[in-house]
């Protein structure tokens, strides 16, 4: 971004179209300086890689998967918790049904459920952060920490109960229920980070020069708390998802027989050890997803960070 | 500095190994080897940690120990609990008029005999005259009097069952109580079982003078939470709420205990599956709880020494049709939906020993019609229904909406069955899985009932009349009893007709032609009756097991009469 | 002294953010499904009980004054009676909380030695073997939920090596020490009764691992992200500049500041415990106060329901007070500007 503005700078003798000429290849060189930057961890590809591969088998989990059927309303006694072997390479679950095809399928609802709820959580949780960690001590500080006091305290379970009284139970539902329980972490975590560098040597001298408040927040704190918010958002993923399951406990998220990876696991639970098979693969699942997120959290915080030093 | 650095770098190898023992744990357990095997190391571990342990049971070695897991919460008092836990303890803390026998009838326990006046209306009880109080006050008439007071005055509890239809419950002496009723009723006798006798000078001690029943204050409601003020073959000693309920043996108790009775018995609050299957495992329980999964009573009959119970049930499990609903208000869509369910794949689900439901009450009941042809799986049959019923060609705007009980996990296999058996013939299934607050609530109004609530439903007293009240009585409307919502004016007074009728044969008469008419109008689907399954250690003599005790609920674990000779 | 001032402060807005909640929870647990008053007595029992339970809590009347009721009895300390025990509240809380909060307690002595321990590691030797297999074990561990750690650990410690007891906070032949704080392990301590206190903590450690292994997870990966940031500040290379040894910049330098976003999360973490508890007690038949609340939730005991959370909310506020002074203290730059508003 900064290089950016310095190019604009230099070239303030240029007609307009040369301007917009050049902020062009300059956008162009500067992605593909964030791709370098990005790709120089050869961890990071492989982590894109692996979430894309994800991304396209929940897309065509019709096409890739064994046993299609088994994801909708399929029973099979007679085949029941069998161990992996090659006909079902994950072993059949407490209904007859494979469980690398309902691996596939519950991809679908729990990645998009993992996305869409990061993506309503982190931007407003991470912007009151912001805020009142550089208010600290002011009245703004108070109430908005005050406030997500009150929703962290909160049992979770509780919430999603009254919500699954109140609305249809439906995916749509239950990740704003998660999302609505969701965001104060985030808050809180940036609130103590804020706090601290509000005092840095960087941040006064940008208030001394007479930066706008949206600048120092934007671009003096903010990027100095990416690493921590990527960090917890990967791992995120991986608890909304679990959350997920809990909430069609109560009610709300998806019903079976559609699967997510959540409820396989937490259903799964009452087979171990014996049925081993029906816990560890879903979970590995997830593990995969998570561990894909972070690798590409690390490319992301390396894009970013990489320039400061 | 160094202190940091190395002391994580020790656990977390600690905590690394731990890992990967943990992941190798299921393939690493043939059960009796690593038990042996592993035995060794325990012990001296134990002696290490803790030696008091070690001292403390050699000390009380002889003693005598019952433990049992239930589901929780335990209620203790006679005027609150009626469910499973509660009523098992209960029974064994208090005693009662008459005893329940396992041919389905009542012995005599603190009343030695009774008359039954000519009109069927009073009833006259002579109690015994030896029987104390575990606080050494004997047990007079009065007490008995007082008892049954307090429970229709709280109203909780057994209530609804004992008091329904009684006039008065007097004491002319003190060795006699005299009750009358509104109308000769064949339940009397046998609900009169849940009428535990309290010491009511010791609750009069401890009632506390605010409360809400007047010159009564709490009626020691608090106070009999945690004690108890009975006469039964064991008494509190310590009672952690969500932990457990230790009681004694009463050595002073007037009736006689079998030769090997425990001298402690300890009801434990939990039904965690891997909770219990250790508990087995290590010799620390004696018979587990009955909500298990199938998978988990597989794991604890293979555990050394230890049996699986089956004991008869008072249960069905109902598929509760909404009979009120489009499409199920057509019959010919009931039925084609209870010739469309494959019965024999869903009784295989559950525990060997386990029947189809034949009629719409469970076999055990007295006054079941055995006669009934229950239906059986017949896609023709079923097609051939579906094409009468008013819905036929318009099925699809009419989805059929499931609800199962989260609580009860293993219920997802009978829906998904129930679900691909429908879609054979086309119709159409949407499966919710509701917390049981939510069934509860759905249930109590005609508007937010499902079309079919999954529920397993028990009679209280082996009777059937008193299921099919219970059942399918107006009644029970607006309850998760009945979801059919039948409001048949007929029927109810079929029902109460038939419960009003003294003569066995003539009662059960008019019964047979009750359950008949439901099964003809397919108003629910009836799957099985449930088995009480049980994991057992071999060395506990359990008369249930070899059904000699009553099968009202709680009375198969009458400590009194069950013996432990385990080392 | 602006301290002092700053706790004082915090505290009165605690009492806030607890009245606050307590509407919070007043209207969600009304809206819970259900009646109370039928759940509490079961299917059968008659209508006008339910109608006298349903008066007794002030269930006929508006939200508004039923809330006031609740209040004002809550001001004097009186949460109403349990449907479920049948009890005061607070008498129930007074006998779940201490078994809670002693959990709750190992459980955050064990997640933040081993997770911080674990994210030292992994930062000191970023992107070796080292790192990559604590990524690793993190994300097994933050994958998988509490419950499945306490099942596994009761199968491999409790079932097949019999190395640890399965139920209970004491073995059934130890005598429960006498009552000071509730804590089993410290009441034995303070009365010298060294057995009874191993015996407890000998019960107490499946459950406060289990509990304490996605925290142990989170803790390690938010720690060595931001140790690994820090390692590249100005500061840090100046340090190395002038020669100070590794382990001392390390300790000194990097540790402290890197501390100050995994101890906000681990706080919160540790606070959450309490209330997210509820399965790995069940489990282990821990007499806890998740469990209690859960219950409480599932049969919608409301009175409970309601105080329970306010204990929650409670432990909440306090864990964000001290997270704030550790920080503080981590950080002398920040003073805790409690003054700066006014």
């Amino acid at each position: 971004m900064e290089v950016q503005n310095s190019n604009m700078m230099k070239t303030s003798h240029l007609t307009r179209e040369q301007i917009k000429q050049l902020a062009r290849t300059s956008r162009r060189e500067e992605l593909g300086r964030n791709w370098y930057k990005f790709s120089r961890n050869p961890l990071s590809v492989i982590g894109l890689i692996v979430i894309i591969i994800i991304i396209l088998a929940a897309i065509f989990a019709p096409q890739v998967s064994p046993y299609p059927k088994h994801a909708g309303p399929f029973t099979d006694f007679a085949h029941a918790k069998i161990a992996p072997n090659s006909t079902y390479l994950f072993g059949t679950d407490q209904i007859g049904r494979d469980i690398l095809s309902r691996i596939i399928f519950g991809m679908r609802s729990s990645l998009l459920m993992g996305v869409v709820v990061l993506a309503l959580v982190v931007p407003p949780g991470v912007l009151l952060g912001l805020i009142s960690g550089y208010f600290n001590g002011t009245w703004i500080d108070t109430v908005i920490m005050r406030i997500t006091d009150i929703f962290l305290s909160v049992p979770a379970l509780m919430l999603a109960l009254a919500f699954a009284s109140v609305l249809k139970p439906n995916l749509w539902n239950s990740m704003l229920a998660v999302s609505l329980m969701w965001w104060p972490w985030y808050t809180r975590l940036v609130y103590g980070l804020a706090t601290t560098l509000r005092n840095e040597y960087f941040v006064s001298a940008a208030e001394v020069t007479g930066a706008s408040t949206a600048h120092i927040l934007f671009r003096e704190i903010l990027p100095n708390t990416l690493s921590p918010i990527l960090t917890k958002m990967s791992i995120d993923i991986a608890w909304v998802i679990i959350i997920g399951s809990m909430l069609s406990f109560v009610g709300l998220g998806v019903q079976p027989p559609e699967p997510s990876l959540g409820t396989m696991i937490a259903d799964g639970a009452d087979y171990l050890p014996d049925q081993w098979w029906i816990v560890v693969f879903p979970a590995l699942a997830i593990v995969v997803i998570v561990l894909g997120f972070n690798l590409i959290g690390d490319g992301v915080r390396d894009m970013f960070g990489g320039e400061e030093n | 500095m160094s202190k940091i650095n190395q002391k994580p770098l020790l656990l977390t190898l600690v905590m690394i190994i731990s890992l990967f023992l943990t992941q190798c744990a299921p393939k690493a357990t043939p059960v009796s080897q690593s038990t042996t095997e592993e035995n060794a190391p325990a012990v001296s571990e134990s002696q290490e940690e803790a030696p008091a342990t070690e001292a403390a049971q050699e000390g009380t070695a002889a003693k005598r120990v019952l433990r049992v897991t239930f589901s929780w919460p335990n209620r203790i008092d006679p005027a609150v609990g009626n469910d499973y836990a509660s009523s098992s303890s209960l029974l064994n803390l208090y005693d009662s008029l008459i005893f329940p026998n396992a041919q389905g009838g009542v012995d005599p326990w603190l009343a030695e005999s009774w008359t039954i006046s000519e009109d069927g209306k009073t009833y006259t009880f002579k109690l015994r005259q030896d029987v104390k109080f575990h606080d050494g006050t004997p047990l007079k008439a009065s007490d008995v009097v007082f008892s049954y007071d307090r429970l229709k005055n709280i109203g909780e509890g057994y209530a609804y069952l004992v008091t329904a239809g009684v006039v008065s419950v007097t004491a002319p002496d003190d060795y006699t109580v005299e009750i009358t009723l509104e109308a000769p009723t064949a339940l009397f006798l046998p609900s009169l079982t849940r009428l535990y006798v309290l010491n009511e000078k010791l609750v009069r001690e401890n009632t506390k003078a605010e409360g809400p029943y007047g010159e009564n204050g709490d009626y020691a409601k608090e106070w009999l939470q945690t004690n108890d003020a009975g006469s039964g073959a064991y008494k509190v000693k310590e009672f952690p709420l969500e932990q457990y309920l230790l009681m004694e043996k009463n050595t002073d108790w007037w009736g006689t205990f079998a030769a090997n009775a425990p001298d402690e018995v300890r009801f434990i609050g939990t039904t965690e599956a891997v909770t219990v299957r250790s508990l087995m495992e290590k010799k620390e329980l004696e018979i587990s709880d009955q909500w298990q999964s199938f998978e988990a009573y597989e794991a604890l009959e293979k555990i050394q020494d230890v049996d699986i119970a089956v004991l008869p049930s008072m249960t069905t499990f109902y598929y509760m049709v909404n009979n009120k609903k489009a499409p199920t208000d057509d019959v010919h869509c009931r039925r084609a939906m209870s010739y469309a369910f494959d019965y024999d794949a869903a009784v295989s689900l559950e525990w060997p020993g386990t029947k189809q439901t034949v009629g719409p009450i469970p076999a055990s009941l007295a006054g079941h019609d055995d006669s009934i042809v229950p239906y059986k799986r017949d896609l023709d049959k079923a097609k051939e229904e579906l094409a009468q019923c008013k819905y036929a060609s318009e099925l699809d705007k009419y989805p059929i909406e499931l609800h199962w009980v989260a609580e009860v996990p293993d219920e997802e296999k009978w829906a998904l069955l129930f679900q691909s058996n429908m879609a054979e013939i086309g119709m159409k299934v949407e499966i919710t899985k509701v917390p049981w607050l939510s069934m509860v609530e759905n249930t109590s109004k005609l508007e937010t009932s499902p079309s079919i609530a999954t529920i397993y439903v028990s009679s209280d007293l082996p009777e059937a009349g008193l299921m099919l009240k219970q059942k399918y009585h107006s009644s029970t409307n607006g309850t998760w009893q009945q979801n059919e919502w039948l409001q048949d004016s007929a029927l109810d007074s079929a029902i109460d007709e038939a419960l009003a009728t003294l003569d066995d044969a003539e009662r059960y008469a008019k019964y047979s032609a009750i359950q008949k008419q439901l099964v003809d109008n397919a108003v629910s689907l009836w799957l099985y009756d449930q088995v009480e399954k049980r994991a057992v250690r071999s060395c506990v003599d359990f008369p249930a097991a070899r059904n000699e005790t009553s099968m009202l609920m709680g009375y198969y674990f009458f400590a009194a009469n069950i013996g432990v000779n385990c080392p | 002294m602006s301290m002092i001032r700053f706790i004082f402060r915090r505290i009165l807005y605690s009492v806030f953010v607890l009245l606050g909640l307590s509407i919070v929870i007043f209207i969600i647990a009304r809206i819970m499904p259900g009646d109370p008053a039928r759940m509490s007595v079961g299917a059968r029992a008659p209508q006008w009980v339910v109608d006298r339970i349903r008066e007794q809590m002030h269930l006929n009347e508006p939200l508004v004054m039923q809330y006031f009721y609740w209040v004002s009895d809550a001001a004097q300390g009186d949460f109403g009676l349990s449907l479920i025990t049948q009890r005061q509240v607070t008498d129930d809380i007074k006998e779940f909380l201490p078994a809670s909060i002693e959990l709750a307690f190992y459980a955050a002595l064990i997640a933040s030695t081993l997770g911080i321990g674990l994210g030292i590691l992994s930062a000191r030797y970023k992107d070796t073997w080292v790192d990559n297999l604590g990524r690793i074990i993190s994300y097994a561990g933050v994958v998988t939920p509490s419950y499945i750690f306490a099942i596994l650990f009761i199968l491999l410690f409790g079932f097949a090596l019999k190395w640890f007891p399965v139920i209970g906070r004491l073995s059934d032949d130890v005598v429960t020490p006498r009552i000071i704080t509730g804590l089993v392990s410290i009441d034995a301590l303070i009365q010298g009764q060294f057995h009874t206190f191993l015996d407890s903590i000998w019960h107490i450690a499946l459950p406060a691992l289990a509990l304490a292994m996605g925290s142990i997870a989170q803790a390690a990966r938010i720690t060595r992200s931001s140790m690994a940031d820090n390692m590249n500040k100005d500061y840090i290379a100046a340090a190395r500049a002038l020669g100070i040894k590794e382990r001392e910049i390390m300790g000194r330098f990097l540790l402290k500041p890197s501390l100050i976003p995994t101890i906000s999360i681990l706080g919160l973490d540790i606070a959450s415990i309490l209330s997210v508890a509820f399965l790995v007690e069940s489990i282990f038949n821990w007499p806890g106060l998740a469990r209690y609340g859960m219950n409480a939730m599932l049969y919608k005991d409301l009175n409970a329901i309601s105080a329970v959370i306010l204990v929650f909310g409670a432990a909440f506020a306090l864990m964000n007070i001290i997270v704030d002074i550790i920080i503080a203290q981590l950080d002398p730059r920040i003073r805790l500007r409690s003054s700066r508003s006014d």
